[in-house]
């Protein structure tokens, strides 16, 4: 698995988590455990955060995909990583469109014109 | 010799900054280009879906057993940024083929199964040589479907057999988009890297500055 290289984790809506299977990154770990969740209108804010968490704790994943509108329900927990692996992507969702004023990683860097940066 | 460390500082700070600015642009280039991939990729599922039927390529068609087919590989290099790479897996196109094969093989005698039932029903008086034959064919049925127990690894069949080509093409622009993906992640952390750079060069150049006033103000009390 190590030498194999990382996995891309997805959590998203329905169509988004299809399509990234279909390009084939989905997986079945040996527990069954898989590294995508498809968000439903009756998934729980706190499965996503687990999930997201649980996600971020495994060392066999690179990268995490994650629809912005989920994002933005689990904000604190996107700011709160701030390591380089994975790496936090957020992407469009069919019903919202990529605002790159949300973007944590876009607004990080904005940040370094901000007042404290000149102090 | 103070008044060249600052203009130097600022030179490299200069530089910093367009290197940002540079990376900042080339990010939000591929982010465009990936929602683009993305938008094709869904409307081609959806197009797949027209034609085969509302609630076809659904989440409860995934398969049981899934093996990723793509893998990133990570590197950090020496300044800290982290290079994210895409991988297909190469030995499943192998098994594919091999799996391809046995499928087609393996509707063959599930048709003769259900034929001799039908026979056996309907001619009970039938000669006992076409019996021996339908029992010859049998024992060699049984090592096919034992042998066929790995599972499918092309996410296309989940969906059915002959699935429509914007299927395919949706595969297809989601392959793009994971490749892309893997570029966008690594210049995020090039993004990360050179703002933090610049973080520090503008706290150096914050410290000879006021080092610099500093001196000015001794010269003139002298």
């Amino acid at each position: 698995m190590a030498g194999r290289g990382k996995l891309i984790a997805v959590i998203g809506d329905e169509d988004t988590c299809t399509g990234f299977l279909l390009g084939g990154i989905g997986e079945l770990n040996k527990n069954r455990k898989p590294n995508f969740l498809v968000v439903e209108k009756d998934t729980s804010i706190t499965e996503i955060e687990e999930t997201f968490r649980s996600f971020l704790a495994r060392n066999d994943i690179g990268i995490i995909l994650i629809n912005q509108f989920i994002a933005e329900m689990i904000r604190h927990a996107i700011d709160a990583h701030l390591q380089s692996i994975p790496a936090v992507l957020e992407i469009p969702s069919k019903e919202h469109p990529y605002d790159a004023s949300k973007d944590s990683i876009l607004r990080r860097a904005k940040g370094m014109f901000s007042a404290e940066d000149f102090r | 010799m103070r008044v060249s460390e600052s203009e130097e500082s600022s030179r490299l700070l200069d530089e910093k900054l367009l290197r940002f600015m540079e990376q900042l642009e080339l990010l939000e280039e591929k982010r465009a280009a990936l929602n683009a991939l993305i938008e094709q990729g869904w409307f081609s599922m959806s197009k797949a879906r027209y034609s085969m039927g509302n609630k076809q390529v659904s989440a409860l068609q995934y398969a049981s057993e899934m093996e990723p087919l793509v893998c990133v590989h990570a590197r950090t290099l020496d300044n800290g940024v982290v290079d994210f790479h895409t991988e297909r897996v190469k030995q499943t196109c192998s098994n594919e083929t091999g799996k391809d094969a046995k499928s087609i093989e393996d509707i063959g005698p599930k048709e003769e199964g259900v034929r001799r039932r039908v026979k056996s029903k309907k001619d009970i008086s039938q000669n006992d040589a076409s019996k021996e034959e339908t029992s010859e064919s049998a024992p060699e049925v049984k090592p096919q479907r034992k042998s066929d127990q790995i599972p499918q690894q092309e996410p296309l069949k989940w969906f059915g057999i002959l699935v429509p080509q914007s299927l395919k093409q949706a595969q297809s622009s989601f392959k793009q988009v994971i490749e892309l993906s893997a570029e966008i992640a690594a210049l995020q952390s090039s993004v990360l890297n050179t703002r933090q750079e610049l973080k520090h060069s503008m706290k150096d150049k914050q410290i000879l500055q006021e080092k610099a006033s500093a001196a000015q103000l001794d010269k003139e009390a002298d």
